[in-house]
């Protein structure tokens, strides 16, 4: 917590006292009844055995459903899955991002023509992006299987085969991720002080070493918290792989947030499903922690 | 020399790359939508926009409610907005100016609000609409929606206020004006830049917001775009070409704001993300 050097001004003082409570009144009880409320209420269902039908009538049992998530298949397949499809999110998109930005961190005519095509992805809304891309997968009449079956191959059942449905659902989600990415990088590449390149480079440093040592410390903040937003963003994830590809074939682009809702609507065991919502949330929270505890040893580093 | 040029041929090569993946799908977008509906699963789609087909797309696209959706959608994210935009400031001013217990707790229960997935609150929220008779309304979505919007506008609106200097607010304090109207009068137009990427943001994630429409709205008429398109999933009665057209119109709003107002987007996050 940083000490605002005004604080003993007799202004900061009239801030005391019922007024700051009167300003969070609506924005608190708001969240509370339509946030927390419900969050809560969730973890505790998390607890008892309750079906969808019947959602008033519930009995507690502890941890039962955690015991039965940890006992079934299904949830480590669905871990596994939320992993890939994070991990894989978060490298190949924060690379692809960063890629885009380095490129187009130079002046050259139609940059803001190549920047505006560039951020489709993220303007998009993921319904739309998802009928787009389900078109060009399309197994019979897309332009995808078109162009494998015009290159001599076979066409590949992109979204209804359990080796491919994973791959392409995430292709589709870099898409959406990378310009959101390279925006935020494109930015702090541009805040990176000129003379000091300038400086490494009279000192004889290559174009590689100048990005490594100069560049990419001072980008170095940033680049962390989109990797922490885009992280967080793909586990909560629902909509793109829900339409795209339900969760299947058999569970393999099944997360942990998709088979939630499956186990919810499909199986109507309220429990079970709320067990499932809890983990991903606390998978969240822990990459959270995490990028907390580097960003705080890393400004402790700076302020020594 | 050779180097040199390698270097730069690569540089173009890597652009031409990045604008075909970033850039194709929407261009396919448009093209299906201007492509003739027998085309397209038989003998195989024309890769270039056909504008010809434009009078067709108009006939096939009257079919679907597409204005209905559209007014919807717009109810939506501007109700979002303008909770998010009302609440935000009252809690980003608090956070920004005034020091008050469990202030801690409120700024680690907002940042918590972005890992909570959608789905997870989902069904409690649907029991509370019931009892609240917002089930199947417009207006629950909204609730729905701006709990997740709400805590994004706050934060940019505190990361604005944080660095105004309060010299502003004790002028005006001197002269007795009420803190309502300092916030009201002085520091919102102050931080209007701010408000208008926050607004944005907000109205946006109304705009695009998918999983509580498709639960908590039952009739057809209260349909927003996106469960409207995703209705089509699946469904072969309507022609690709509408369903593309229809896709097209939902998004190109989207992408226009997008462009003018990135800038400020990425103002937001680092100055409410990474001190916030």
């Amino acid at each position: 917590m940083t000490r605002h050097p005004r604080d003993h001004l007799a202004f900061r003082r009239l801030g005391r006292g019922f007024l700051p409570y009167a300003f969070m009144a609506l924005p608190v009880v708001y969240l509370g009844i339509f946030m927390f409320w419900p969050l809560g209420r969730q973890i505790w269902l998390s607890l008892t055995r309750t079906r969808l039908t019947n959602p008033n009538n519930s009995t507690f049992v502890g941890m039962d459903n955690y015991e039965r998530l940890f006992a079934s298949g299904d949830f480590y397949s669905s871990l596994g899955i939320t992993v890939i499809y994070s991990g894989v999110v978060v490298i190949v998109g924060v690379a692809l991002g960063m890629i885009s930005a380095l490129a187009l961190n130079r002046p050259f005519p139609g940059r803001s023509v190549v920047r505006a095509v560039l951020l489709f992805g993220w303007a998009v809304p993921n319904v739309a992006s998802a009928l787009i891309w389900l078109w060009i997968f399309n197994e019979r009449s897309g332009v995808l299987n078109r162009i494998v079956t015009g290159l001599g191959l076979d066409r590949m059942s992109w979204l209804t085969s359990t080796d491919l449905a994973l791959p392409s659902v995430l292709v589709v989600t870099i898409w959406q991720v990378a310009p959101f990415v390279m925006l935020v990088m494109l930015a702090a590449l541009q805040s990176v002080p000129e003379e000091v390149q300038e400086a490494a480079r009279v000192d004889g440093a290559d174009r590689l070493n100048v990005f490594r040592h100069v560049t990419l410390p001072h980008v170095m903040p940033m680049l962390q918290l989109v990797s922490l937003l885009v992280t967080v963003w793909s586990i909560r994830r629902f909509d793109i792989i829900y339409l795209m590809t339900g969760g299947g074939p058999v569970g393999s682009t099944s997360t942990l947030i998709v088979r939630l809702r499956q186990i919810a609507f499909e199986n109507y065991d309220l429990g079970l499903a709320s067990a499932y919502g809890v983990i991903g949330l606390i998978l969240a929270l822990a990459v959270a922690a995490v990028h907390a505890t580097f960003s705080r040893r890393r400004a402790k580093g700076a302020a020594q | 020399m050779i180097s040199r040029i390698f270097s730069r041929a690569g540089w173009i090569a890597l652009v031409v790359v990045l604008l075909v993946f970033g850039g194709f799908p929407i261009y396919w977008m448009a093209s299906t939508a201007l492509s003739a509906n027998s085309e397209l699963y038989s003998t195989g789609q024309v890769p270039w926009p056909q504008p010809g087909n434009l009078p067709q797309l108009l006939r096939d696209m009257a079919d679907v409610p597409v204005l209905s959706w559209m007014a919807n959608t717009l109810v939506v994210a501007v109700g979002t907005t303008v909770l998010s935009l009302l609440l935000g400031a009252l809690a980003g001013y608090a956070l920004s100016r005034f020091r008050f217990h469990g202030k801690g707790l409120i700024g680690f229960l907002l940042f918590m609000t972005q890992v909570v997935p959608e789905a997870l609150i989902v069904v409690p929220l649907y029991a509370i609409f019931i009892t609240l008779g917002l089930l199947n309304s417009l207006w629950g979505l909204v609730l729905a929606n701006a709990a997740f919007s709400l805590p994004v506008a706050t934060f940019i609106v505190k990361g604005a206020i944080d660095v105004i200097p309060y010299e502003i607010e004790e002028a005006a304090a001197v002269d007795n004006c009420p803190r309502m109207s300092v916030l009201t009068m002085i520091l919102l137009p102050i931080i209007a830049p701010s408000l208008a990427a926050a607004a944005v943001m907000s109205f946006f994630s109304g705009w695009n917001e998918y999983l509580f429409a498709a639960t908590f709205l039952m009739d057809k008429e209260l349909w927003p775009a996106s469960v409207g398109l995703a209705s089509f999933i699946g469904q072969y009665e309507t022609p690709m070409t509408a369903v593309m057209g229809t896709a097209l119109l939902f998004s190109v709003p989207a992408i226009i704001f997008f462009l003018l107002i990135q800038r400020k987007i990425v103002a937001g996050i680092s100055s409410g993300a990474v001190k916030g």
